[in-house]
């Protein structure tokens, strides 16, 4: 198409060219510059003004242009659009026939003289069907026209020569250009050529379309029908033609091993088939229903011993009624006390209330609060095991006698024995409780009568040594004083009884006789005569008139006397004595015997026996050593925990002890229970001299000390073993004076009575009842 | 010699272990260790040195014995809390991819107990575990009770979800349920913070606190949290339970639930009771016809009621419930009592009640409740003594036996109104009044007792039926007291007279302070003369007593002196008062009131008696203190002091109660 328009333009122009020529002369100056394009090789119809053939549509257009312009000069009125149209049709049309009939070629004769054809030079033609031909004629590039405008051309061609500016009608023209509008007219000047741009109608057409948003080209189908190039037929070929393999009929063993991963997982229940949500939870909440005994097959488990469990919550009270008795509800200090103290602190968290119907009742607004912090306790509260101890609490306190009930006890001093010169030393009352025995520095051992405090018989034994300690052989069949002197023993019978009882003293003491001599000969069998423990003998005749009968010598001097409950055995300890300081002497055979050949524990102090048991206590400085007599070997050692031990006594049981030291303890022992003392008493305020348990059916002992005074305690004994005796100290004796640092040195307890005899260093004896 | 003993290998130091070292060990979260703890009852320990057992900050820290972290170890549950942790790491990696689906099909296999109410996991193993034996069970059934009562009136909140609510309803009324087929509920008592019962359940005695009918108010930082880990195990529990008891009665578990009744607020009424074999066929009240004899009322109302009853009979109104006839089994199963045939053996105790008794209290009578009375509370209790036939009004809810508040058959009428004035002279308007649904606001029908919901409970815990006249609509009531306080010897008891249980000095202090006040009543022109003079009395009297005081320190002999100048002067001083009252009577011309000033000098010398008495007992105390060890010395002051503050208090509600009872008797006259 492209290229048939050109070609047909051209040929119109051609034509127009004619009809142009009576309007050459009215631009001469245009005429000038055609003659410079002189190679022409068309047939001679185009003029001057036709330059060049080859830029094609705008000498075209330019030839409209000016052929409309003279057509429109011919015909203003007459002629139309239309009827132009027309007659370039009816041109065209001419001019086709007309190529197609005339020949390209010139017969011409050749040198031979024949024909020959000579062919039309072919004109390559740029606008032929070239494309790249149709670019801008002007080669002056983007630049604007109007730099030109001083000079007649408007550019250069291709070939370097110079466009002419076209002709511009003058002022009339142009009036007559605005009063007639040519077809096509645009009013824009082209700015390649110079001239005014018109527009053909089939430009037109195409702007109009594409105004209206058409489709440019007329007749274009936008929606033809598909042509299906690819149907769903099934081929009637197949692409290969090779056999189908043997896979496609066997079962795969993949797909069947995943199928079996599903089938287990189904069984198993760990797939479900889907179920809507809201089903699948109804279905959970049925399926949680499950009810069954839990206690099927319960066997009672003792609870752990760790374990505590959860203290339950009180009952409520009387107060926490909605409608409790009036007494308990609170008054309005007590209300205000109680809304100012903190909640914390509160010793209730609720105020007793009244309604007086239930209707009025409200919600306890703390409730949750309480719920909650019980759940708190159970959970993040320590447990702690409390022994309460759920009883009165006056069955904590010791039953403690009354003090009507520890009477009767010695309380003052109603007698007072004197006599002795210088300090006295031991006293000791007889088992009968009628006379009191003393002895001192002075040598002399007095007897008094118990009730009336006189002085009914005295020996003197020495002249020099001191007599250390008097004692009474137990038992009423005979009444025997015995006293040691230094290294001497003596026993008498002083002359204040009845003579039945003195002649039956008498045999006591001399039955004894004829087994000394006995004893003497059995111990020189060893060969070496050796120096017997004691010598057995009568004192001589002026100690015999006075009533001193039996005289018992001994190594060392003697310090303590103490008599076995028979009245046949008595032991003696000189502290001094080293390996003899403890002897054991019998009545009735007059033999003395020495238990112990080494006594582990320092110099012994005192001794003696057990008042029901075959035992031997002997005390050394710091311990009591109790010895089974018969198995000959040691039971138990008692220690006190004090320095030095001053004296003993056993309780009339057998199962207690007490102990008195120099350095102020009084120290009580269960024999039973343990070998440290039960209770240490400290009272006194210098060294304690003698302890002593009434012998009798008083549960009373007492103590005397340096300081001058007697200690009298009540002690309650029981038999139960959960209960330790019970020691209350009842009274305090004074009234002995202190001579040189030396108080009371001795006490003796009345058999019968709750009496007390002390000795005393200013050289006095006491009776305290 | 031994091996050397290194330190912090044995003994507290081995023994306990910290929070912190518990949690680490399980490898597992804090709340989860916490829901362990709540659910397998391990609780912390307080260790003996706590210095030992902490080895090294002496910060204050909460201790576990180590041996109970042991046995969690080894506790199923565990696994499942790691899993749920496994999975939740899995949801927050696919959010944080982006995966959306993938986490929301985790998501959906997350167990969300606290949205849905329901766990993955079950807790029987751990109630299993924990309460080897049923009887153990109950005997902790208090506070699984208390909460799950709470929680069934609690309102639904995100923490709380509605799910949860509905099952401890369920589980609540199915409790009550045993308790009314088995008529174990023993007492109840209303007090300000809700409503206790006790229940004796194969021995145990059960006492649980359910709040009143109110929206529950939370005040303070309450962890629902740790609540609903509590409920969720208690909601397990009594599951357990439930089943069991329901099967020893021979009943079936669970009872048919009916949730268009209970969607209608029938509560008990939404279950239907079945036992276990189906031969068992539903009985209706067995003691109708001996109801007839007791209702008494006029022959017109009782036609009526028979009428009614045949009806029932025909009906079968309400005879869901399956239990077997209690009077046939009763028969059989009641304990036999022991008499004993000679005398001289010993009495063995036997069981008061064989069952029979409390449970058929209420078995004769007809209730109708009114509107504003707690229906619910009402309702278990009437059912669990025995009641068959309860009625009130239909706001109250389904499952009446009668919504007619005319109905003749009813022979209580509870009511909470200030005043009924009874229609007198609408005797026989109110016939026709009957053809109306409703009577007038203070109207009432004659042939029915009208009480005060008070006289229900008042009934039940003294096991007879009380007066109603006490009880009336309007009236004062008598005190409400708690049944479940054990009056032990010596402490104060509202229910006895004041007489009977005053100390003998506080006896004369009252007749004192008596005398005292009518002597003001009798002389108020010459009191002011008198108590100046009384007022010297008293300060000498007071300053000589300071002296002897002083004085009897010093030994025995001045203290008998101090007694003897004691003896003196009261005898002094009524002397004085003697003359004081003779002159006041001259001068106002009456006669000498001789008989009032002897038993005044004999309440004196009572009263003196009494202070001597008391002086002594105190010194012998003491005396016997001094002989205790420091230990037991502490131990018995500390006893003395708790009971003297017990006793104090006991005091001062006598005395409250003398001065009310002073201004009562005043007020009469």
């Amino acid at each position: 198409m492209g290229s048939a328009k050109p070609s047909l333009k051209r040929k119109a122009s051609n034509i127009e060219a004619n009809a142009a020529a009576a309007a050459k002369p009215s631009s001469p100056a245009q005429d000038s510059d055609v003659d410079d394009s002189g190679d022409e090789n068309f047939d001679g119809l185009l003029d001057g003004v036709l330059d060049d053939d080859e830029d094609s549509e705008d000498n075209a257009s330019e030839f409209d242009q000016s052929a409309e312009e003279y057509g429109s000069e011919d015909d203003i009125a007459s002629e139309d659009i239309p009827t132009d149209d027309e007659d370039k049709l009816a041109l065209t049309n001419g001019i086709h026939e007309d190529e197609d009939d005339r020949p390209n070629y010139q017969i011409e004769k050749d040198a031979n003289g024949g024909i020959r054809y000579v062919y039309d030079e072919i004109d390559p033609v740029y606008d032929s069907d070239d494309s790249d031909a149709q670019g801008p004629v002007n080669t002056i590039g983007n630049i604007p026209l109007s730099f030109y405008d001083s000079y007649p051309h408007i550019g250069y061609d291709i070939n370097g020569k110079k466009i002419l500016r076209p002709a511009t009608g003058d002022a009339l023209d142009s009036l007559l250009d605005s009063i007639e509008l040519p077809e096509g007219w645009t009013g824009l000047t082209d700015p390649e050529t110079g001239k005014p741009l018109n527009l053909s109608r089939d430009e037109l057409e195409l702007l109009r379309r594409v105004q209206m948003k058409e489709v440019p080209e007329e007749g274009y189908d936008m929606y033809p029908d598909t042509v299906e190039w690819y149907t769903s037929q099934v081929e009637q070929f197949p692409l290969s033609a090779a056999p189908e393999p043997k896979r496609r009929f066997v079962p795969s063993k993949h797909e069947a091993k995943r199928v079996m991963k599903l089938v287990k997982a189904i069984r198993e229940g760990r797939i479900l088939p889907y179920k809507p949500p809201e089903e699948r939870e109804k279905e959970q909440e049925e399926e949680e229903e499950v009810h069954y005994d839990l206690w099927a097959d319960e066997t009672p488990r003792p609870p752990n011993v760790m374990h505590i469990p959860a203290p339950k919550l009180a009952p409520p009270g009387y107060d926490l009624s909605y409608n409790p008795p009036p007494e308990y509800l609170p008054t309005n200090a007590e209300k205000k006390a109680w809304e100012e103290t903190d909640p914390e602190e509160r010793e209730k968290t609720y105020l007793p209330q009244k309604y007086d119907s239930l209707r009025r009742t409200p919600a306890y607004d703390q409730f949750v609060k309480e719920r909650f912090e019980r759940c708190l306790d159970l959970y993040l509260a320590p447990r702690v095991r409390k022994n309460r101890l759920n009883i009165d609490p006056t069955s904590l306190l010791p039953k403690l006698p009354r003090p009507e009930e520890l009477r009767p006890f010695p309380t003052v001093a109603s007698i007072e024995f004197t006599g002795h010169e210088g300090r006295v030393r031991s006293v000791a009352i007889d088992p009968s409780g009628q006379w009191l025995a003393s002895s001192g520095d002075d040598g002399t051992v007095r007897v008094y009568g118990l009730s009336d405090g006189k002085q009914q018989w005295q020996a003197k034994l020495s002249s020099e040594d001191p007599i250390d300690v008097v004692r009474w052989r137990p038992g009423q069949d005979a009444l025997i004083l015995s006293a040691a002197v230094g290294e001497d023993i003596y026993l008498m019978i002083p002359s204040i009884m009845n003579p039945e009882l003195e002649q039956a003293s008498r045999a006591v003491l001399d039955a004894g006789f004829g087994y000394a001599s006995n004893a003497k000969q059995q111990t020189t069998a060893t060969g070496a005569r050796k120096d017997p423990p004691a010598k057995w003998a009568r004192p001589g005749s002026r100690l015999e008139d006075e009533g001193v009968l039996l005289k018992a010598t001994v190594r060392s001097p003697i310090k303590t006397i103490n008599w076995h409950r028979r009245g046949d055995f008595f032991c003696t300890v000189s502290p001094t004595g080293q390996r003899s300081a403890v002897a054991i002497h019998t009545l009735s055979k007059h033999l003395t015997q020495i238990p112990f050949r080494k006594l582990p524990g320092g110099a012994p102090q005192t001794a003696s026996f057990h008042p029901s048991r075959p035992l031997f206590f002997v005390a050394t400085q710091r311990t009591i050593r109790c010895y089974d007599l018969q198995r000959q070997e040691l039971v138990k050692t008692v220690q006190p925990g004090c320095r030095w031990i001053s004296s003993f006594d056993i309780h009339p049981s057998g199962d207690h002890l007490i102990a008195g030291s120099y350095d102020r303890r009084l120290l009580w022992h269960d024999l039973e229970m343990s070998i440290r003392p039960y209770k240490t008493l400290r009272f006194h305020e210098q060294a304690i001299r003698s302890v002593k348990f009434h012998p009798g059916s008083y549960p009373l002992f007492a103590d005397c000390s340096d300081d001058g005074t007697l200690q009298i305690f009540h002690s309650k004994v029981v038999n139960d073993l959960m209960e330790g005796p019970t020691i209350t100290p009842v009274k305090m004796l004074s009234g002995h004076r202190v001579v040189s640092k030396l108080g009371v040195t001795d006490i003796a307890w009345h058999p019968h009575h709750p009496w007390i005899a002390s000795a005393s260093a200013d050289g006095t004896c006491r009776l305290w009842t | 010699m031994g091996r050397i003993k290194k330190k912090g290998e044995a003994g507290n130091a081995k023994n306990y272990i910290t929070r912190t070292q518990a949690v680490k060990k399980l490898q597992i979260s804090l709340p989860d260790f916490r829901k362990l703890c709540i659910w397998k009852g391990i609780f912390p320990r307080e260790p003996r040195n706590r210095k030992k057992a902490s080895k090294s900050s002496t910060a204050s820290t909460t201790f576990y014995y180590a041996k109970d972290i042991q046995f969690l170890l080894h506790e199923p549950l565990l696994q499942k809390f790691r899993e749920q942790k496994a999975l939740e790491k899995k949801i927050s990696k696919a959010l944080g991819r982006g995966d959306v689906g993938d986490a929301s099909r985790l998501e959906r296999n997350a167990a969300r107990p606290e949205k849905t109410g329901k766990p993955r996991y079950t807790l029987d193993h751990v109630i299993r575990d924990r309460y080897p034996t049923f009887v153990d069970a109950v005997r902790d059934l208090d506070d699984c009770l208390s909460m799950l009562f709470l929680f069934a009136n609690l309102p639904s909140t995100s923490t709380v979800p509605a799910k949860m609510i509905a099952r401890c309803e369920r589980l609540c009324l199915e409790f009550e349920h045993y308790l009314i087929v088995s008529q174990s509920l023993r007492k109840s008592f209303l007090s300000i913070k809700g409503i206790y019962y006790q229940a004796n359940i194969q021995g145990e005695d059960v006492l649980w606190l359910v709040p009143y009918k109110f929206n529950q108010r939370v005040v303070g930082d309450v962890d629902f949290r740790i609540m609903g880990t509590f409920v969720e195990f208690y909601m397990t529990l009594l599951g357990f339970v439930n089943f069991r008891l329901y099967t020893s009665v021979g009943l079936k578990y669970p009872p048919k639930f009916d949730q268009n009744k209970d969607n209608e607020a029938a509560e008990l009424g939404a279950f239907k009771i079945e036992g276990n074999h189906a031969a068992t066929a539903s009985i209706e009240p067995a003691q109708l016809t001996s109801s007839d004899s007791v209702a008494q009322p006029d022959p017109k109302t009782q036609a009526e009621v028979n009428k009614l009853i045949r009806q029932m009979k025909d009906t079968a109104v309400e005879g869901d419930k399956a239990e077997a006839d209690p009077e046939t089994e009763e028969s059989v199963n009641a304990i036999d009592k022991f008499e004993p045939a000679v005398p001289g053996g010993d009495v063995l105790p036997q069981p008061s009640y064989s069952g029979s008794e409390p449970g058929s209290l209420f078995a004769n009578c007809t209730f109708y409740l009114s509107r504003e009375t707690p229906r619910q509370s009402l309702e278990f209790i009437l059912r669990a003594f025995g009641c068959k036939r309860i009625g009130w009004d239909s706001v109250l809810g389904e499952g009446a036996y009668t919504t007619n508040e005319l109905d003749p058959s009813i022979t209580h009428h509870i009511v909470d109104r200030p005043v009924i004035q009874a229609a007198t002279e609408e005797e026989e308007g109110g016939e026709d009044n009957q053809t109306s649904q409703k009577l007038g606001p203070n109207q009432r029908i004659p042939g029915r007792i009208y009480v005060q919901p008070q006289w229900v409970w008042d009934s039940i815990n003294d096991e007879e039926l009380k007066r109603p006249d006490e009880y009336a609509p309007g009236a004062q009531l008598p005190p409400h007291l708690s049944p479940f306080v054990q009056n032990t010897q010596g402490a104060y008891d509202p229910t006895l007279p004041l007489k009977d249980q005053e100390t003998e000095g506080e006896a004369l202090e009252d007749s004192d302070e008596e005398e005292v006040e009518e002597e003001e009543d009798d002389s108020l022109a010459v009191k002011k003369p008198r108590a100046t003079a009384d007022g010297m009395d008293v300060d000498a009297s007071d300053d000589d007593e300071d002296d002897a005081d002083d004085g009897s320190f010093g030994g025995f002999s001045e203290d008998e002196k101090s007694a003897g100048e004691n003896d003196e002067e009261p005898d002094s001083e009524s002397e004085e008062l003697r003359n004081q009252q003779e002159l006041e009577a001259e001068l106002s011309g009456k006669p000498v009131k001789q008989t009032k000033v002897d038993s005044r000098s004999q309440k004196l010398e009572a009263k003196k008696k009494l202070a001597q008495k008391a002086k002594e007992e105190a010194e012998e105390i003491e005396r016997a203190k001094g002989m205790l060890s420091k230990k037991k010395r502490k131990l018995f002051e500390q006893m003395q002091y708790t009971n003297n503050k017990k006793s104090a208090e006991d005091q001062k509600l006598r005395a409250k109660r003398r001065k009310l009872e002073k201004q009562k008797a005043r007020a009469k006259a």
